[in-house]
C-alpha cells in the first residue's frame, strides 16, 4: 500500500471575528489511512476539518493563516489559497456531518444529488455509481427496493450511511467525518465504524470523535486538538 | 463553464437589489422636481406654514400638516391603551386558549382592507357621532377613532413581539423569587421591553401618518387647520388623493408634491427611528 | 399602593382587551347584517346572465363583476412584477450582500416599506404623465401604470420574506450541498429555495393581499367607477375597493348602498383568506414583513 504523503497541514492558525480559535497546527496525514482526531469538545476539532474542503471561506469573519495542501490527482492543491474553485475541491474532499443530512427527496434523488451537481445526467452511469456507492456504504441490500421512498424514512444509522454513501458517489479521494456515530445508538455506531475503516482502501479519511475508546478502535493514527494545537498521541 | 452562470446569476440579484433601491430614490427626486414651480413661485417658507387660499395665490399645506398631526397623533393615542391592555393580556394575563384566540383575532385585523373600516365608518359611526356629541360628524374625533381601530394591530403584534423576546431566564428567575404574573409582567418584561414597544408605537404612528382612506371617507376634507376634535380637517394623504388633475401647470395641483414631500420625510422619520430603537434593543441589557 | 396599582394594570388590560374586541365584534357583525342580504348572483352579475358575462357576451351594468375582475387583473399583473424582482433581491441580500451592503439595502428597503402608499400613486400619476407628454398620447393612468405601481409597494414584503426565510434556514441544511460539491448558485436553486418556500410565498400572500386591499394608489393611477372589463394592458378599469370607496360617497339609492355592503363581504372574503394563508404558511411572520399590514 502506498505510504505518500496526502495532505499537509504546515503553520496553520484559524481565527474567529478576533478570538484565535486553533494555533499553529502542524501534520501529516498519509494516504489510504484513517486518522482519529479528538480532543475536548469547544476546542476547534470541528472547525479544523472544515478547513480542509474550504468551508470557511465564504465566512464572514472567519480568517486562517498558514498552509494547507493537499494531494489530489498527482497535483498539490492548496484549499486556503483558493487555488481550485470551491466545488471541484469539495468533490474530491467530500465531509459527513454529526446531524446525517439526507435532503428531503428520495434515497435515489438524494444519491443522484451530487452528480447532477456536477453535471453527469447519463442515466446508466448515474444508476451505475449509485448503486456502487451504496453497496460500499453497506446499504444496497437494505435499500435497493425502496430506493424512491424518501428518505428521510429511514432509521438514524441508515441515514447517516446514506450520506457517506451519497459522499462517495463522487469518489473523493478524502472523506472528512465530523463525529459521524455521536448522533447514533451504540448497534448503529459500531456499523459505522466498521464501514469506515474499509473505506481506507478508496480514501484517506479524518475522523473527528470525542469517544477515546473508538479512536482507538478506528484510527491508524490518533491526534488530540487541545490548548490549540495538534498532538500526536 | 459554470462559472459564468453563477457570475450572471449573482449580477442579475444585484440588479435587482439595485433596482428596487433605485425607486425609493426616485420617488424622492421626482417629487421635488415636480414641485420645483411651486418653490419658485413664491416664499419657499409659506409653502410649509402658510394658509391655503388660492384666490389670493396662497397655496400654503399647513392646514393639511395640521390635520395629519391631529388625526394621526390622536389616533395613536387612542390606540396606546388599547393595543398595550391586549399585548398584556396576549403576553401574559390570558389562558392559553385566549392567548391563541386573540393573536389568531389580531392577525385577522391586519387583513381587513382600509376602505371598509371606512365604509363602515361612514354609515354606523359618523351618524353615532353627529347626533351623540354633536357637530358635522365627519370630523377628526371620527377619523381617530376608526384609524386607532386599525393601527391597532400593528402595535399589538410589535409589542408582544418585543415583550416575549425578553429573555426567558430574567422572567424564570422572578418567577422563583415569588412573582405572580403581572409582577412578571410589570416589573420584569415591561423594563426589559421598553425599546422595541416604542418602536412599536413609532410603526403604529408611522402608519397613521400615512393611511389615506380613513381620513379622505370620514375626517370631512375641509381645507383649515382644525382647532378641536369635532371640527373636519383634511389630511395630507387625503389633499393628494383629492386634487384633479385639470390643470397640470397650476400651482393648486403642484402643492400635492409638497405634500408628497412632507408624507415622505414624515414615513422615513418614523423609518429611522424605529431601527434607532430596535437597535438600543440588541444591546444586552 | 403597588398591589392597587397592579390591580389596576390588571383591570385595565382586561377593558382594553374587551373594547377592541367589542369594537371589531360589531364591526364585523353590522357589516354581515346590512352585507348578507344583497349576498348573491346578483351582486356580482346584475340583472345580466351569468354564463353570458363569462363567455363574453354580455356586459354588467349594476353588479361588482367588472370591479372584481379588474382586481384580479391588478393583483396578477403586481404580483407577475414584483415576484422576481423582489425574489431576486431577497436573494441578493440573504446570500452575496456583503454586511456594509446588508445594512444599506436594509435600511433603504424598510423606508420603501414605510412610503404611504398614496405617495407611491402619487409617483405612478407623474409617471405617467411624464409617459404621455414625452412618448405618447396613448399613455395615461391605467392598469398598467397602477400594476407598476402596487409593484412598487409590495417589493418590501417579498424582498423581506424571502431574505428572512433564507437567513433563517439552519446551517446543516446551509452546508449539506455545498459540502457535495455544489457551487453556490446550486445550492441556492436545489437546496435553499425549496426550503424557503414556504416563506415566500407567505411573504406572496401578503403581497397580494395588499395589491387586493389597497385604495389609495390605483385611486390616482387610473381606476375609474364604470370602464367594464379592462381591455388592454393601457385601459382604464375598476376595483373593488374602488367601487366601495366610490359607493360610499356616489350611492344614488338603497339598492347600489347594499351592493357596497356586499362588495364589502365579498373584498374582506378575499383578503382574509389572503391573510390567513399567509400567516398559515409561516407561523412568526416578523414585523418587518408586517411593517404596514
Amino acid at each position: 500500500m502506498e505510504t505518500k504523503d496526502k495532505i499537509i497541514v504546515d503553520g496553520v492558525s484559524f481565527f474567529y471575528s478576533s478570538n484565535r480559535v486553533i494555533d499553529n497546527v502542524n501534520a501529516k496525514f498519509k494516504t489510504h489511512t484513517l486518522t482519529a482526531i479528538t480532543g475536548p469538545s469547544g476546542q476547534g476539532k470541528s472547525t479544523l476539518l472544515g478547513m480542509f474542503n474550504g468551508m470557511w471561506n465564504d465566512t464572514p469573519g472567519a480568517r486562517c493563516t498558514g498552509e494547507i495542501q493537499i494531494r489530489l490527482g498527482g497535483r498539490w492543491v492548496s484549499p486556503l489559497k483558493k487555488e481550485i474553485p470551491m466545488p471541484l475541491l469539495r468533490r474530491k474532499v467530500a465531509m459527513i456531518f454529526q446531524e446525517p443530512n439526507p435532503l428531503p427527496m428520495s434515497i435515489a434523488k438524494n444519491m443522484a444529488f451530487p452528480l447532477k451537481l456536477a453535471g453527469i445526467r447519463d442515466k446508466n452511469i448515474v444508476q451505475e455509481k449509485v448503486q456502487r456507492a451504496l453497496e460500499q456504504s453497506f446499504l444496497w441490500k437494505e435499500v435497493k427496493g425502496r430506493l424512491e421512498e424518501s428518505a428521510l424514512n429511514l432509521s438514524g444509522g441508515q441515514k447517516q450511511r446514506l450520506c457517506i454513501a451519497r459522499a462517495l458517489v463522487l469518489e473523493p479521494e478524502i472523506l472528512l467525518c465530523d463525529e459521524p456515530t455521536s448522533s447514533l445508538d451504540a448497534k448503529a455506531a459500531g456499523v459505522i465504524e466498521e464501514l469506515l475503516v474499509s473505506l481506507k482502501s478508496n480514501c484517506t479519511l479524518l475522523v473527528v470523535s470525542h469517544y477515546m475508546d473508538q479512536v482507538r478502535r478506528i484510527g491508524d493514527q490518533v491526534m488530540a486538538l487541545e490548548d490549540q494545537g495538534l498532538k500526536r498521541i | 463553464m459554470s462559472n459564468t452562470k453563477e457570475i450572471i446569476a449573482r449580477n442579475v440579484f444585484f440588479l435587482s437589489a439595485i433596482a428596487s433601491a433605485v425607486m425609493i430614490l426616485a420617488i424622492l427626486v421626482l417629487m421635488i422636481a415636480l414641485g420645483i414651480p411651486l418653490f419658485k413661485a413664491g416664499n419657499f417658507l409659506a409653502i410649509w406654514t402658510g394658509p391655503w387660499a388660492p384666490h389670493k395665490g396662497l397655496y400654503g399645506i399647513w392646514p393639511m400638516i395640521s390635520g395629519t398631526l391631529w388625526i394621526a397623533l390622536l389616533a395613536t393615542a387612542l390606540c396606546m391603551p388599547l393595543s398595550l391592555g391586549a399585548s398584556f393580556v396576549i403576553t401574559s394575563l390570558g389562558g392559553p386558549r385566549l392567548r391563541r384566540m386573540l393573536g389568531t383575532m389580531v392577525r385577522f385585523m391586519t387583513g381587513i382592507p382600509t376602505v371598509i373600516y371606512g365604509f363602515v365608518g361612514i354609515f354606523l359611526l359618523v351618524p353615532l357621532v353627529r347626533e351623540g356629541i354633536g357637530g358635522p360628524g365627519m370630523c377628526v374625533l371620527t377619523a381617530g377613532m376608526v384609524l386607532a381601530i386599525l393601527i391597532s394591530p400593528t402595535m399589538i403584534l410589535f409589542v408582544t413581539d418585543s415583550l416575549l423576546a425578553v429573555d426567558l431566564s430574567y422572567v424564570q428567575a422572578a418567577k422563583a423569587l415569588g412573582a405572580n404574573r403581572v409582577q412578571r409582567l410589570l416589573y420584569v418584561m415591561v423594563p426589559r421591553a421598553t425599546g422595541g414597544m416604542a418602536a412599536g408605537i413609532i410603526l403604529a404612528l408611522g402608519r397613521a401618518l400615512g393611511d389615506t382612506l380613513i381620513a379622505l371617507m370620514l375626517a370631512g376634507n375641509a381645507i383649515q387647520a382644525p382647532r378641536a376634535l369635532l371640527e373636519p380637517a383634511r389630511t395630507l394623504t387625503a389633499h393628494v388623493a383629492l386634487v384633479k388633475a385639470a390643470d397640470f401647470d397650476s400651482l393648486e395641483f403642484r402643492s400635492i408634491f409638497a405634500c408628497g414631500i412632507v408624507l415622505y420625510l414624515f414615513a422615513t422619520t418614523a423609518t429611522v427611528a424605529v431601527r434607532v430603537m430596535l437597535r438600543k434593543r440588541e444591546v444586552p441589557t | 399602593m403597588q398591589e392597587v396599582l397592579e390591580k389596576l394594570a390588571v383591570f385595565l388590560s382586561w377593558t382594553m382587551t374587551l373594547v377592541l374586541c367589542l369594537c371589531l365584534s360589531i364591526f364585523l357583525i353590522y357589516l354581515l347584517i346590512k352585507g348578507l342580504p344583497s349576498f348573491g348572483a346578483e351582486l356580482i352579475f346584475g340583472k345580466a346572465e351569468p354564463l353570458k358575462v363569462l363567455l363574453g357576451q354580455a356586459r354588467v351594468f349594476d353588479g361588482i363583476f367588472p370591479a372584481m375582475v379588474g382586481t384580479f387583473f391588478l393583483v396578477l399583473l403586481s404580483a407577475v412584477l414584483a415576484l422576481p424582482v423582489g425574489v431576486c433581491s431577497g436573494i441578493y441580500l440573504a446570500e452575496y450582500a456583503s454586511p456594509v451592503m446588508k445594512k444599506l439595502f436594509g435600511s433603504l428597503f424598510d423606508i420603501l416599506a414605510g412610503i404611504p402608499s398614496i405617495v407611491i400613486g402619487l409617483f405612478g400619476f407623474s409617471l405617467s404623465i411624464f409617459l404621455h407628454n414625452h412618448f405618447s398620447d396613448r399613455f395615461g393612468p391605467c392598469l398598467l401604470i397602477s400594476a407598476l405601481s402596487l409593484a412598487v409597494l409590495v417589493i418590501p414584503y417579498i424582498v423581506r420574506s424571502t431574505q428572512m426565510s433564507l437567513e433563517e434556514l439552519p446551517s446543516d441544511i446551509r452546508r449539506t450541498a455545498l459540502a457535495l460539491g455544489a457551487t453556490r448558485l446550486q445550492n441556492i436553486a436545489y437546496v435553499l429555495i425549496p426550503n424557503a418556500l414556504s416563506g415566500i410565498s407567505s411573504g406572496l400572500f401578503l403581497a397580494i393581499g395588499r395589491c387586493a386591499e389597497d385604495t389609495a394608489v390605483i385611486l390616482l393611477t387610473g381606476v375609474v367607477a364604470t370602464a367594464g372589463v379592462p381591455s388592454s394592458l393601457l385601459s382604464q378599469y375598476e376595483a373593488l375597493p374602488f367601487y366601495i370607496y366610490y359607493i360610499s360617497s356616489q350611492y344614488s339609492n338603497p339598492a347600489e348602498l347594499s351592493n357596497g355592503y356586499g362588495a364589502c363581504l365579498v373584498l374582506l372574503g378575499i383578503c382574509s383568506v389572503l391573510f390567513m394563508f399567509a400567516y398559515g404558511l409561516k407561523k412568526h411572520l416578523s414585523y418587518r414583513t408586517l411593517y404596514r399590514v
